[in-house]
């Protein structure tokens, strides 16, 4: 989205979005796969800095990566922190109950969140929607007709806000009244839904006929030019090298200057 | 799967592939075509024949609804293959190669940027990636479109610079035929004139099948008109002069902008009732619109023996202007989008029985200013409503009493879908009424006399999105006026409405202005403003820079009354 | 030179998606997916009380209400994708596991339509496309978050709740959302013309 538009170009910005795309699934293969506590604190730290260092979008708006962060910390550790099973009981209140254990799961499981977000970021904030859809097509042969689809409802988004915008002047214009409860709150939703997935479905049925008037042939990859090429190049090589270092950087970190030393956090 | 996709290629650039470029008798030509929606009860084509001839330029002109645009479809391959309608025919000689444009400038396109967007038509032929800037070039060229760069957010064009977009993306197809279907419906009369000079400027050689309700910018352009009746059967044919001559009656009933419309109506019957000159100084060619002519449109329409109206209109409006208190009084307004100033406004007074149409070009703030006035956008300034300040403040007290007092304006949305409420056409009235308080029963009772004063009767049991645009229009509008509002605010209720609507939907607001509602109406058309409004005020780049008296009044009048505002 | 009347029948027996199917899915789930980026705030305020597996459902909505209306194979999984893409876009925090949960779930969806054959649309089917949906996050859960490791008590009311949303929130209530979006009538543009249909052009009551 262009609201992570950056201000400088880094590297991953310069490389091919399915090398990243691959790169960052095998990152976040290794996160799920990390139960030490120590190495996932260590990979949330670094990647966060690789965040930090290669987004290349403004200053101001990093700080609104904290709202990602922090929702997937708390909603990642708060359940298994107050509801996980444990033998040394350090708190209990009621149903709530922390135990060593579950302190520490819930510790790293916060830790994994943040790591999982910054991965995902490192994506998002360094490639274009169309870069990507323009490589998978090119690259992992990814059908024009999904590709395509997903780059028109993505401008179409911005048509469908609008609307949600006016329908709420029209609501308060009509003299609808707030809702209370559940089953008016189900209804008052529908005053929204409805009339906006009418237009949506409308419209995205009048730009797929738009689409194949332009002779689009979405069934077959009929032979087809690409205006943006997709080619490899050596940042793909610097990419996978610096995430490489980074993540040799985690385990030697965790290795060499443990947080809390407690290794597998399931306690097998 | 795989015959359906031979079947596309093979009936998709049918004659290229084969390499056949011997000149046809006919470019594109279907006979003997039957067409039924699914779910529909009657045949939209019952052995219907059509033919056009290379170079030939064609009119299809009807009712809506009356299935020109699926011709289109039909003649261009689009039905069957890409959208799936029960039909067959006895014979049908698809175009070599097409193009089309649809009427919608917001879904045409499927990629974000100019470049992008054109690129993907060129991908589709597999061009070449280092032919595609040049061939961008030149059809921007052809249609002109004179952008400093390509990679442009489509987003930022005008809604006709997209149409012309739209052309030109058609125009890389490098087409034999052209499809139009009601490309100028949706523009404002500076976007009609350019996308009609594009489109005469790269049609030289091409066949051109048009649908369009709006055809005074190119009817004397086309070859061959060809004037559908309502049930889809061919009425007649042939050169535009014989077919206006020959037709005129249809032409009016069926709403059809043709040249010469706004004349005729205000000529006619119902014109004369609706909106006489209410005095004839500084309106020209009014006194000869004086005589009565009774061979005109309006069956239906102009309702003369209603009861509730008022016999005299002029009296309301002068009565109105020297003896009354303005309606609304605004000192100083300006409306604010996240607290910056988008319109802005010195001094107005609006009187009961006024109709101000606003004026202006796209963006300059025509929109915003009626959301102000309607509370939807945070304004400052004075605003007095009927003789009270409306209370300013965001506090919840505040806020509550504000939307109190403002509960007297109605307001008419541009899209009519995004303001129903409800999923019956007979509830959406009455919904307004219950609103205000009005019993169960009453509200009912009035619903259904409102209804059939705006010619929706019968239809009360149907979803609201499943009227034809023109019910819907009227529908919201309707919804407004039930609850008798002092003051009706309007966004381009007639934008994209044939001739026959737009009509439909100007005697109503003057209906509702002769009982004194004070009316504020956005549009396009210089000719309505002239027409129906008493006022007319100009909007620029966020200021109201000019107020003035329409034609329609009197112009010793204003002198007296108003003096002209204009900073 | 003309096209036979017989190509235009052949064209009847088109199963697969569309170019519309497809953008008529993806734009209604990158719809959802906006609901679903306000929705994950309001969802993680929940979160420490376990409230929110009541309303777990809402991300399953997308899949069975793309499958209500178009009612061809596929379209659930694309829709919980794509819905996942528009939150990954966002910026959500949850990177790129939505897409993997969004895979998973429209997976089970998919299943239970295609165990009826694609051909049934009750609110049963959809509710339990719902319910098995939910089960494809529960399988997740085990490797993301160690859910086994939570106390049993808690485990089952947490997916007892899952799986009552997923069958309430994505079955009952979409079934309720497709019917009010057949009433508008717009979904008469993404339905096949049946034989019928075709037969109805040689009616004689049309002759």
């Amino acid at each position: 989205m262009s609201f992570w538009g950056p201000v400088r170009h880094t590297w991953l910005h310069r490389t091919n979005p399915v090398v990243k795309l691959g790169v960052i699934c095998l990152l976040f293969f290794m996160t799920v796969l990390t139960h030490d506590l120590d190495v996932i604190i260590y990979q949330a730290m670094i990647f966060t800095v690789c965040l930090l260092l290669l987004s290349g979008i403004q200053p101001w708006k990093m700080l609104l990566f904290l709202i990602p962060f922090m929702m997937a910390f708390l909603a990642s550790a708060s359940s298994m922190m107050l509801f996980g099973k444990g033998d040394t009981i350090w708190w209990q209140w009621g149903l709530f109950k922390i135990s060593e254990e579950s302190f520490y799961r819930g510790l790293h499981l916060g830790f994994k969140g943040i790591a999982f977000a910054a991965e995902g970021l490192l994506l998002v904030t360094t490639t274009q929607s169309v870069d990507l859809f323009y490589a998978l097509m090119q690259k992992l042969k990814l059908r024009p007709k999904y590709a395509y689809s997903f780059m028109a409802s993505i401008r179409l988004l911005p048509m469908v806000w609008e609307e949600f915008l006016i329908r709420r002047q029209a609501l308060k214009v009509r003299g609808v009244q707030p809702a209370r409860g559940p089953r008016r709150l189900v209804v008052r939703a529908g005053l929204y839904v409805v009339p906006l997935l009418a237009q949506s479905i409308r419209r995205a049925h009048r730009v797929a006929a738009a689409m194949e008037a332009k002779q689009f042939d979405g069934d077959r990859s009929q032979a087809r030019t690409y205006y943006y090429p997709s080619q490899y190049s050596r940042y793909d090589v610097l990419t996978v090298g610096l995430l490489a270092a980074a993540v040799c950087c985690a385990y030697a970190g965790a290795s060499y200057y443990p947080w809390f030393g407690i290794g597998d956090v399931r306690f097998n | 799967m795989a015959d359906q996709g031979t079947g596309r290629s093979a009936a998709w650039e049918p004659m290229a592939a084969e390499g056949l470029r011997e000149p046809r008798e006919q470019a594109v030509s279907v006979e003997g075509l039957r067409l039924k929606y699914p779910g529909e009860e009657r045949l939209t084509f019952k052995d219907v024949s059509f033919k056009a001839a290379p170079g030939e330029k064609v009119l299809l002109l009807g009712p809506s609804g009356c299935g020109k645009s699926t011709l289109l479809q039909v003649l261009s391959g689009m039905i069957p293959k890409a959208t799936e309608v029960p039909m067959k025919c006895e014979n049908r000689q698809l175009p070599r190669s097409w193009a089309y444009v649809f009427q919608d400038p917001d879904t045409q396109f499927c990629m974000p940027y100019v470049d992008e967007e054109l690129a993907f038509v060129l991908e589709n032929l597999a061009v070449p990636r280092d032919e595609m800037k040049a061939r961008m070039r030149e059809a921007l060229d052809a249609v002109g479109l004179h952008l400093k760069e390509l990679h442009m957010p489509i987003s930022h064009l005008s809604q006709g610079m997209k149409q012309r977009l739209a052309l030109a993306s058609a125009l890389l197809l490098e087409p034999e035929v052209l499809f139009l279907d009601e490309p100028s419906a949706l523009l404002d009369p500076e976007g009609r004139r350019q996308i009609w000079e594009a489109v005469k400027r790269v049609s030289a050689g091409r066949t051109l099948i048009i649908v369009e309700h709006r055809i005074e910018e190119m009817a004397d352009y086309v070859d061959r008109i060809v004037l559908f009746g309502p049930d889809g059967v061919i009425l007649g044919e042939g050169p535009p002069k014989e077919v206006f001559a020959r037709y005129e009656s249809e032409l009016k009933s069926y709403g059809i902008w043709y040249p010469g419309v706004w004349e005729d109506y205000a000529a006619s019957r119902a014109g004369q009732q609706w909106f006489p000159r209410i005095a004839s100084s500084s309106a020209a060619g009014s006194l000869s619109s004086l005589e009565p002519v009774v061979a005109s449109s309006g069956e239906g329409r102009g309702r003369p023996d209603q009861e509730n109206e008022v016999v005299n209109p002029n009296a309301s409006v002068n009565a109105n202007r020297c003896s009354r208190e303005p309606q609304i009084t605004l000192q100083s307004f300006a409306g604010q989008r996240r607290s910056q100033p988008v319109i802005a406004l010195d001094h107005a007074e609006v009187f009961p029985g006024d109709y101000v149409a606003i004026l202006g070009p796209n963006g300059a703030g025509k929109s915003s200013l009626l959301l102000s006035l309607m509370g939807l956008l945070p304004s400052e300034g004075t605003y007095i409503l009927g003789g009270e300040h409306v209370v300013k403040g965001k506090r919840k007290k505040l806020r509550k009493r504000r939307e109190q007092q403002l509960r007297q304006i109605g307001f008419v949305f541009q899209n009519p879908e995004l303001q129903f409420v409800t999923e019956r056409v007979g509830d959406e009235v009455a919904y307004s009424l219950l609103v205000d308080g009005m019993p169960a029963s009453e509200a009912e009772e009035a619903s259904r006399s409102i209804l059939e004063r705006f010619g929706l009767h019968g239809l009360e049991g149907r979803h609201p999105y499943q009227l034809s645009t023109g019910q819907k229009r009227r529908l919201s509008v309707a919804t407004a006026m039930a609850r008798q509002p002092s003051v009706l605010l309007l966004d381009e209720p007639t934008f994209g409405q044939d001739a026959r609507n737009t009509f439909a939907i100007l005697e109503m607001c003057e209906q509702l202005r002769r009982s004194g509602t004070a009316i504020l109406m956005v549009t396009h058309e210089l000719q309505i403003a002239e027409m129906a409004a008493t006022h007319i005020w100009e909007i620029r780049e966020g200021r109201v820079v000019s107020q003035k008296v329409s034609p329609r009044l009197h112009a010793a009048e204003s002198d007296m009354a108003l003096a002209e505002v204009s900073s | 030179m003309g096209v036979p009347v017989k190509e235009n029948l052949e064209l009847q027996s088109r199963k697969g998606l569309r170019v519309s199917d497809i953008l008529v899915t993806v734009l209604v789930s990158l719809v959802f997916g906006i609901v679903y980026h306000f929705w994950g705030s309001v969802y993680s305020l929940l979160k420490p009380f376990q409230a929110d597996e009541l309303l777990y459902g809402m991300w399953f909505a997308a899949a069975t209400l793309a499958f209500l209306l178009i009612r061809k194979p596929g379209v659930a999984i694309i829709a919980e994708l794509a819905a996942a893409h528009v939150e990954v876009l966002f910026g959500s925090g949850w990177g790129l596991t939505l897409l993997m949960y969004g895979l998973i779930q429209g997976l089970g969806a998919e299943l239970v339509f295609a165990a009826f054959r694609y051909r049934n649309y009750s609110v049963w089917v959809a509710a339990a496309a719902g319910a098995v949906a939910a089960l494809g996050s529960m399988v997740l859960d085990f490797y993301y978050s160690y859910t086994d490791d939570l106390e049993s008590w808690l485990f089952i009311a947490k997916y007892g709740m899952r799986i009552l949303s997923g069958a309430v929130i994505a079955g009952l209530l979409m079934v309720l959302l497709a019917k009010a979006l057949e009433r508008t009538g717009v979904t008469a543009l993404l339905r096949p013309a049946s034989s019928k249909d075709y037969e109805a052009l040689d009616d004689p009551r049309h002759g």
